[in-house]
């Protein structure tokens, strides 16, 4: 059976097996472990001590709040990494066995912080790098060892490369002749101008 | 298989039938919890107050006793084959006996130590992809070049590094179904009996 929030394949076994788990919460307290298993992934703290209030009633192990846990962020995460909407969203589950006001619940929750988790997943996608800051100055060289008479402008450049793994921001420095900054500068407008027509 | 103990070792063992039966349970358990954990050095004093022996004579005969049940764990010698390597040191029986004793009893956890000394190559930790399209360059405009980066994750002996490597997508079509061919490998004739003889 191939479901849309898992990306048009079978849905794992795992995800079958908990969603008895999830039935076995009332839909109002599987609405409010929601809204904190959204905050974990929007990158808030989770407030494991709430969940577990909110999973007393139902008598649930230790491993079974894990699970649960689990199953509702890898349906949370996998709907909106594949921009599936909250209606469709809801018969799939219905389709997996979840009761009729889970499904509803849950996918209210989605709704609401579907835009916002997108973006937050945007932003966590595979980067190599990133450019966090340029400072720029101007010199003219006056003379020098080799020539007297140098009279040249010169640019010095320092781009602040930040690497996404360790968080650790790099300083690349550089100087440049005018004639090979104009080329810069043109190309990097050339470069802009095909931005813009595409966005 | 007959363990061969040299002669500094057969001199450190060599201290062993006078502490008496006790006292060699004891260093038996020391040289248990050294290879489970390291050296214990204010456990060595301990023992040495206790038994009123200098402390070298009890490193030497837990040092000889690891050695003893080190060796035989690797080799999984049988009994007969170490009470006839502990007969030539010239113990008493009961003495011999006891060694055996500790021998069986610790064997299967000094395997599953001497196990993880294993080398490891680097293991799979995570993976991250971005499908990318490049539309146009400083050479060459107006162009569609679909590439796929991939991040690999790899975990070796609790160091993390990262490989990204970059390729188009008819690579990693033929990258997947090599893959596959060698999962299916699993299933072929040959590679069933194997699993089942080792079963």
């Amino acid at each position: 059976m191939r479901f849309r929030f898992c990306g048009d394949l079978d849905c794992p076994d795992w995800v079958l097996a908990e969603i008895s788990t999830l039935a076995k919460i009332s839909s109002v307290k599987l609405k409010l472990i929601c809204a904190q298993v959204l905050k974990d992934l929007l990158g808030e703290a989770i407030d494991y001590e709430k969940i577990l209030k909110l999973t007393s009633d139902a008598k649930l192990e230790s491993g079974d709040v894990k699970a649960t846990i689990a199953v509702l962020s890898f349906i949370l995460s996998s709907a909106a990494k594949h921009n599936v909407d909250s209606e469709s969203l809801s018969s799939e589950l219905q389709q997996l066995g979840l009761p009729k006001e889970h499904a509803t619940g849950l996918c209210r929750s989605y709704e609401e912080k579907q835009s916002p988790l997108q973006d937050s997943l945007r932003a966590c996608s595979l980067r190599l790098s990133q450019l966090d800051s340029v400072s720029w100055r101007v010199d003219y060289t006056l003379s020098s060892s080799e020539l007297q008479e140098v009279n040249e402008p010169l640019v010095h450049l320092m781009f602040g490369v930040r690497d996404r793994d360790s968080g650790v921001t790099e300083t690349v420095p550089m100087a440049v002749s005018a004639d090979k900054f104009r080329v810069l500068l043109a190309e990097l407008k050339q470069a802009q101008a095909l931005m813009k027509t595409l966005l | 298989m007959l363990l061969v103990l040299s002669e500094e070792q057969r001199e450190h063992l060599g201290c062993l039938p006078r502490l008496g039966a006790a006292a060699v349970g004891e260093l038996g358990r020391l040289a248990v919890e050294l290879l489970r954990r390291g050296g214990a050095p204010r456990a060595l004093e301990a023992a040495a107050r206790k038994l009123d022996v200098s402390v070298d004579t009890i490193q030497h005969g837990i040092e000889g006793l690891t050695y003893l049940l080190t060796e035989s764990s690797k080799l999984m010698i049988s009994e007969t084959d170490f009470q006839d390597s502990v007969h030539v040191l010239g113990f008493s029986d009961e003495l011999n006996k006891l060694l055996l004793q500790l021998y069986l009893d610790n064997r299967k956890e000094i395997r599953s130590i001497l196990s993880e000394l294993a080398p490891k190559l680097p293991s799979y930790h995570n993976l991250e992809w971005r499908l990318d399209v490049q539309l146009a360059s400083r050479s060459l405009r107006q162009q569609i070049k679909p590439a796929v980066t991939i991040k690999l994750h790899l975990n070796q002996n609790g160091d993390q590094t990262a490989q990204v490597l970059q390729t188009d997508p008819s690579t990693l079509l033929h990258l997947i179904q090599q893959l596959e061919q060698a999962l299916g490998e699993m299933k072929t004739n040959h590679c069933r009996r194997i699993v089942r003889n080792m079963k």
